[in-house]
């Protein structure tokens, strides 16, 4: 649905975008992860019809965006990184107003501003001025107006930032909705955890060039080789931990066995059935204090990448593309 | 399409209903009417007992004081649109980049005309309700005669483009610039410029020329420099001064604005002050529409290589399916 290739950008002497690569297929939540300045707000006004490549081409449902703005115009809900906001105007009105811009026909405008006020939970507060609402109200708000032309594509620019944990989670499962529904989206951020359990697709940008894309667990597989595990035990010594890696270590399915403070780090193969290691432990005498997945893979694999990865020459400064 | 509806279309932009409605919810709007109202009140009061007071014998009749009143009330309520003006159209564009609403309005199916089309009209409309407000207060002073119906109709015509042609520079100014402050004050500068600087340098220029005449052993010329012809101010003094107008021939007005030397030219047209007023503002209308189109354009990164198109919108597959 979204393929950027070779794209190019530059602002002035200060190369923002180089070689950015990467493809989104339909139905797909794509997180466009990278610290602050390293090109993912330039790559989204580029797919939004904002800002015109140096090079490269993006395309957005097979339309050129460089080429036919007009129709991937059509085709995207847009939200940038920060909500603005009309003063004195109410949810609904502020709804019905983005459905006019989007050519929503009169007679539609009211219901669409409702089933979308529905859609994000706001119904209760259609009558209520925007300003009023709590940040995370806004955010959701922000995100009903780029949906009032049910477009196809969502580029939604860091939707999370500055909520509250709850205003977070709300957010995160108003996205997997709406990939329910059948949108692909592109969703950015600087927060891996939050898109480590809402993406199905990732691509890493670190100093305006792309350093790996694709399926997640292929990223996490080429980064990380394989799945993590975690196993404390109780009372550690080294004896213990050592007794219990000679169990487990050489099983097929177990890639490496690292021993670590409390316990053991255990990498293992995507398909590899935790539950089996788990029951061998156990089986060996080993006393578990704790058996869990460790969470944090994308944060890892994003440090190892970014530490990989070419510095760019000293000529070329990274740029802080928008506030 | 009938002529009325396509009038009506013209009109039938989000923008307009937008602006309007959050403007005549704010405290401003009233407090601005009533404002506009009591200065222009108070004004026509004051030289109206001034009148009566300093001039007790001198009663020749209503019509003479009617006319005095009226002049000093339509040179009030001129003073009062170029103050005005400004403050209303100068945030017009660069309060949405303020607010940062501007990128999700550009990635609308809202074309740039439409865009600086809908601001134009939103903040020309609060001075037509100005204007439209002040006007009973003009019929009561027309109730005394002095002023025959043809020049009150010129007056509110000379006030409404005036209006109108502030507005739209400063609308260019809010494109031009990114700060609300900064186009704001230059907005100032140049409604100053045009209604005050003009005068000034018009005036200057046409002593000058006397001079030049004098000096030259020409016949003494009254002629008036286009400076100050075309000015606002000079127009209506001449409307409400001159009975039989102060025409001047069109190449007589070239000549002098381009300097060039020789007997008075007599080519081209007799065209009163104030139809050569309407036609500068008209023109500084079309200039600065169409100037502020190009800076939305720009801003929007493409330019289209093809007229925009309306696209037809298409319903949704099934009602509700936003939700």
């Amino acid at each position: 649905m979204i393929e950027v290739e070779g794209l190019h950008k530059r602002f002035g002497s200060q190369v923002a975008l180089e070689e950015v690569d990467f493809v989104v297929p339909a139905g797909e939540i794509f997180g466009f992860i990278g610290p602050n300045g390293a090109g993912k707000t330039t790559t989204i006004r580029i797919l939004a019809t904002l800002a015109m490549p140096d090079a490269g081409t993006a395309t957005i449902g097979g339309i050129p965006v460089a080429e036919d703005p007009h129709a991937v115009r059509e085709l995207i809900g847009y939200m940038p990184d920060f909500f603005g906001v009309y003063d004195r105007l109410t949810s609904i009105e502020y709804l019905e107003f983005y459905a006019a811009c989007h050519g929503v026909p009169h007679r539609r405008r009211r219901a669409v501003g409702y089933e979308l006020l529905e859609l994000v939970d706001l119904s209760g507060r259609a009558e209520d001025q925007v300003d009023t609402l709590s940040r995370g109200m806004k955010q959701r708000l922000c995100l009903a107006r780029a949906l009032v032309h049910d477009p196809q594509v969502l580029l939604l620019d860091e939707p999370a930032s500055g909520l509250d944990p709850r205003a977070r989670i709300e957010m995160r499962e108003l996205i997997r909705e709406l990939r329910r529904m059948g949108k692909t989206i592109l969703v950015s951020s600087h927060i891996l955890p939050e898109l480590e359990e809402l993406c199905t697709w990732v691509g890493f940008i670190d100093a305006g060039r792309m350093v790996a894309a694709g399926p997640m667990s292929d990223v996490r597989n080429q980064v990380l080789t394989g799945r993590r595990l975690r196993v404390e035990v109780v009372d550690p010594d080294e004896v213990k931990l050592l007794a219990a890696r000679d169990q487990i270590e050489g099983r097929p399915g177990v890639i490496t066995v690292e021993l670590v403070e409390d316990g053991l780090e255990v990498a293992v193969e995507e398909a590899f059935q935790d539950q089996d290691l788990l029951m061998e432990l156990v089986r060996a005498g080993v006393a578990v204090r704790s058996f869990a997945p460790v969470t944090g893979d994308l944060s890892e694999a994003f440090m190892r990448l970014t530490s990989q990865a070419p510095h760019p020459p000293a000529s070329r400064e990274r740029v802080e593309t928008l506030p | 399409m009938t002529v009325i509806e396509r009038l009506l279309r013209l009109f039938d932009n989000p923008l307009i209903v937008k602006d309007g409605v959050s403007r005549m919810r704010s405290w401003r709007a009233p407090l601005v009417l009533t404002l506009y109202l009591s200065v222009l009140g108070l004004f026509g009061y004051s030289v109206f007992v001034a009148l009566i007071v300093l001039s007790p014998s001198d009663r020749s009749g209503s019509a003479q004081i009617g006319g005095q009143v009226f002049e000093s009330m339509a040179f009030m309520q001129l003073s009062l649109v170029a103050l005005f003006a400004p403050a209303l159209a100068a945030g017009a564009i660069s309060s949405e980049r303020e607010r940062q609403t501007f990128d999700v309005l550009l990635v609308s199916r809202l074309s740039a005309v439409s865009i600086v089309w809908g601001k134009l009209v939103a903040s020309v409309a609060f001075m037509l309700l100005l204007i439209l407000a002040a006007l009973p207060l003009f019929a009561a002073v027309f109730l005394f005669g002095g002023i025959d119906f043809e020049q009150f109709a010129i007056t509110q015509l000379l006030t409404v483009t005036t209006a109108v042609s502030i507005a739209a520079v400063s609308l260019f100014l809010s494109a031009a610039f990114g700060r609300t402050l900064s186009s704001t004050v230059a907005a100032y500068g140049a409604a100053f410029a045009g209604m005050v600087g003009t005068l000034i340098a018009g005036g200057l220029m046409s002593v000058g020329l006397l001079g030049r005449a004098a000096g030259q052993g020409a016949a003494a010329t009254t002629d008036v420099h286009p400076l100050e012809f075309a000015n606002p101010f000079y127009a209506l003094w001449i409307v409400l001064n001159s009975p039989n107008g102060a025409p001047m021939h069109l190449g007589r007005l070239v000549q002098m604005m381009a300097f060039l030397p020789g007997s008075p030219s007599s080519l081209g047209p007799l065209i009163e002050p104030w139809v050569t007023a309407i036609l500068v503002e008209a023109l500084l209308v079309a200039v600065s529409v169409v100037a502020a189109v190009q800076l939305v354009q720009h801003r929007r990164a493409y330019v289209p290589a093809r007229p925009v198109e309306p696209i037809p919108y298409v319903e949704p597959a099934e009602a509700g399916s936003q939700s």
